[in-house]
């Protein structure tokens, strides 16, 4: 994941470095000839409107003039303009969303124009910070140790996970089953997916394979009941945890997010995970808002994050919910589960070291 | 739909560009902007979005306008092309015996296109059968078997067996009574090379017709790699776009398309097993500049009036060009108009009418005149067989009467007298005309009838 857009974040940082070089080394030669005259002129009494005298002692003039005297240069925003469009661009050719990714440049264009380095800086390492922040700000939203709350909560532990129709919602509950018992969690699935055909014998191999019970109504019953039920034999049984599955719905269907939204009231679960392939596109923003919507979410898991070297649904997603992602999946087998660490994202995004 | 907000956008900017009859650097620039922000919004690929733009800002820069064109159309037309020019036709699927392999990535909807491939060829009077060859998924027999019996098909699979080239290989024999096999396969990613290896093994026993890509409407940028990846393994004669039924543009699909050289085969529209339709290309990018789907539009016509002078065999809708408008041609106007459709939907297969016009008009406007409608009926129900072959010569009193005995107002019924004037002058102007010019007869509507709202300026389509 995340790799395209790592290289070209990197050619952003050189992008902005070489223009900023260039005024640099500019700037340097101008002041050699200035030097007396611009030293002595002190900044802040330069009058805005005083071009007409002497068209090198305008406002500008004078910024550059104060910060050479610091031994500074001033990044202005023309500067940036082709950078910037360039950003946007591998922005979104990773996927990021176009909403998202225009606030995301919004934050480094206020972080940077105007901003001033002294000559002793690296101008990458001001442009680093600025993208560093600006991403991380971004992604790392609503962070909770999803661990200890978990492992603290009262047993059993419910939880629900929902989503479009093929992002791979059982696959996940199977490998959060198996992430939960190397904890020392007991877990039981339930079958909330009472619609799709096959999804009773996809599940039931799944609990199979890892040894766990699962419970399923017949197809076209009530999913609430289902989680429901899950809920009672985990308290009878002792168990920790409950993961709930949903049938795939698309958040179009307003019948089928009603019943989300039942199934969210009738069960009361103590989380709500929403899951979504890591190759989804622009839309990933739509359906996180409108399932989260529907049934609050806690977090998000991505799945398929081993088959697309973009990621930027990661971006929008938590933007757009302000929930954290949680969780990536990252091939078929049940070990294929990640935690997603948005600082070790940021580092290894902007990482020069390993390419 | 795919790309639907292009439409509303581009509608926006190149309505900018009405009566200039030269555009500048400017207006394209903004245009141009416009077009990629859609193309973005729709997940069509960033470089491919960025090639499609530059040439419509090269055309509409240096190509001169034909005599007559306005800068706008000059500008819309070349939008078309290059979109045309882009998607292609949709993929030809000739309706004979044939082998058609599914790939594509893992939830991308393969099994329920399968099925629903099966139906489609069904209806068309075919006999299809699937071939379920994913041993990996859970439940994905079981999936493919209960949606095929749900499409009345024939079906081919072993849950026991581990090896899918086998499976493939004995689900050909199995069912070589069916004309047409689809072949579904598990689903797989670009980099899982063992399953590329073994999607290629498939092929190969399968020998298939054409393989066909199915890509969820939803993907991103991540379509170029993945369509690559199986174009260069398997070959991709076509592209499957699932989940339209959803909130994304699909845009990938023609990033998918332009990877692979191929074209759009089905779009898969809801979870059942009708849920499928042919892609029609001239209709889809009509629609999507706001110039209206013609096609679309004359098929639901002539059909309305099948169904209209089934009910009234007498009746010859050509005659209405010929001699006097009558209030009983209103009527069965108004009879082919409810025959077609929602009046919403076929307002905006009217080129002029649809998008722009539409955009403009308020949510309600639509029921209103469907009200309308059947307040006139009423109020026609009322009217002696004299005042309906003879409008004009309907006075105060008569005005007076009809509105008592429908329980209506006498404004109402002047109202439709109104319209019925308005109609009968409209249809003036095309009598003479000769068939077929749709788009003269447009131009005059637009000009003629554009004020006159409601069914106004529908009147030529009874």
């Amino acid at each position: 994941m995340f790799d395209s857009l790592k290289d070209k974040l990197g050619s952003f940082r050189s992008d902005v470095e070489e223009t900023t070089e260039e005024k640099a080394a500019d700037a340097e030669a101008e002041a050699e000839s200035e030097a007396p005259a611009s030293a002595e002129s002190e900044p802040k009494e330069a009058e805005p409107d005083d071009d007409s005298t002497d068209a090198s002692s305008s406002n500008s003039f004078a910024k550059k003039a104060k910060s050479f005297a610091k031994g500074e240069i001033v990044i202005e925003e023309q500067d940036l303009e082709d950078p910037l469009w360039e950003l946007e661009m591998a922005l979104l050719e990773s996927d990021v969303e176009l909403s998202v990714a225009n606030e995301i440049l919004e934050r480094i264009r206020e972080d940077l124009s105007g901003a001033t380095r002294s000559f002793s800086d690296e101008t990458a390492d001001v442009v680093e910070q600025a993208l560093a922040d600006s991403l991380l700000s971004v992604i790392s939203v609503g962070q909770f140790d999803f661990d200890s709350r978990v492992r603290e909560a009262d047993k059993p532990v419910t939880i629900i996970f929902t989503g479009v129709n093929g992002v791979g919602k059982t696959t996940t509950i199977a490998k959060l089953s198996q992430y939960f018992e190397e904890q020392g969690l007991s877990t039981v699935l339930a079958n909330g997916d009472t619609y799709r055909a096959g999804a009773n014998e996809q599940i039931r191999e799944h609990a199979d394979n890892l040894d766990t019970k699962l419970i399923a109504h017949e197809q076209g019953g009530d999913p609430a009941a289902v989680i429901y039920d899950a809920v009672e034999y985990a308290e009878s049984h002792d168990i920790d945890v409950v993961l709930g599955d949903t049938a795939g719905r698309l958040h179009t269907d307003e019948g089928l997010m009603d019943q989300l939204e039942k199934i969210g009231r009738v069960v009361g679960p103590d989380m709500v995970l929403f899951v979504d392939e890591a190759v989804a596109g622009q839309d990933a923003v739509q359906r996180a808002k409108q399932f989260n919507d529907a049934a609050e979410i806690d977090g998000a898991v991505l799945t398929k994050a081993d088959a697309d070297s973009q990621g930027g649904a990661a971006i929008s997603i938590a933007h757009v919910t302000g929930k954290p992602i949680l969780f990536l999946g990252t091939g078929q087998g049940y070990d294929d589960i990640e935690r997603f660490d948005p600082e070790e994202l940021v580092e290894r995004l902007l990482g020069t070291d390993d390419e | 739909m795919v790309l639907d907000d292009l439409g509303s956008s581009l509608r926006g900017s190149l309505g900018k560009l009405s009566g200039q009859s030269r555009v500048t650097e400017a207006d394209i620039e903004e245009i141009v902007k416009e077009i990629q922000r859609s193309l973005l919004q729709a997940d069509v690929e960033v470089s491919l979005v960025m090639e499609l733009s530059d040439s419509i800002k090269e055309r509409a820069l240096d190509e001169e306008p034909p005599g007559g064109t306005s800068a706008r159309d000059h500008v819309l037309s070349i939008v078309y092309e290059e979109m045309v020019a882009l998607v292609g036709e949709s993929t030809d699927l000739p309706l004979e015996d044939q082998t058609i392999l599914l790939a594509g990535l893992q939830g991308s909807g393969k099994t329920t296109t399968s099925a629903k491939m099966a139906w489609w060829f069904a209806k068309k009077g075919l006999r299809p059968a699937v071939i379920q060859t994913d041993t990996f998924r859970p439940g994905a027999y079981d999936q493919a078997k209960e949606m095929t019996e749900r499409a009345e098909v024939d079906f081919y699979g072993d849950p026991d067996a581990e090896d899918p080239v086998e499976i493939a290989r004995e689900g050909l024999e199995a069912t070589s009574d069916a004309d047409v096999h689809i072949v579904d396969t598990a689903g797989r990613h670009a980099l899982e090379d063992d399953l590329i290896a073994e999607i290629e093994e498939i092929e190969e026993v399968v020998n298939p017709d054409r393989n066909l890509l199915v890509l969820d409407a939803a993907i991103g940028q991540g379509a170029k790699d993945q369509a690559r990846q199986f174009e260069e393994s398997i070959g991709i004669e076509g592209v499957v776009i699932t989940k339209l039924d959803g909130t994304a543009k699909g845009g990938g699909a023609l990033t998918a398309v332009n990877e692979t050289d191929s074209s759009i085969a089905f779009l898969g529209t809801g979870e059942t097993v009708r849920d499928i339709e042919r892609f029609e290309p001239s209709g889809f990018i009509s629609r999507l500049l706001g110039m209206g789907d013609l096609k679309q539009l004359t098929e639901r016509v002539e059909r309305a009036m099948e169904e209209t002078q089934e009910e009234d065999e007498d009746w010859d809708p050509e005659d209405m060009l010929k001699g006097e408008f009558t209030l009983k041609d209103m009527r069965r106007q108004m009879t082919a108009m409810n025959n077609m459709g929602p009046l919403d939907q076929v307002m905006d297969m009217i080129p002029g009418l649809g998008g722009g016009l539409m955009d403009e008009l308020p949510d309600d406007a639509m029921d209103v005149t469907q009200d309308r409608m059947r307040r006139f009926e009423v109020i026609m129900d009322s009217m002696t067989e004299a005042e309906l072959e003879h409008p004009r010569a309907i006075g105060a009193s008569q005005v007076e009467r009809i509105a008592r005995g429908s329980g209506t107002d006498e404004e109402t019924v002047r109202e439709l007298l109104e319209q019925h004037k308005m109609m009968s002058q409209t249809l003036k102007q095309f009598q003479g005309m000769g068939q077929g010019n749709m788009e003269r007869m447009m131009k005059k509507m637009q000009g003629g009838g554009g004020g006159g709202g409601g069914m106004g300026g529908m009147g030529p389509f009874g």
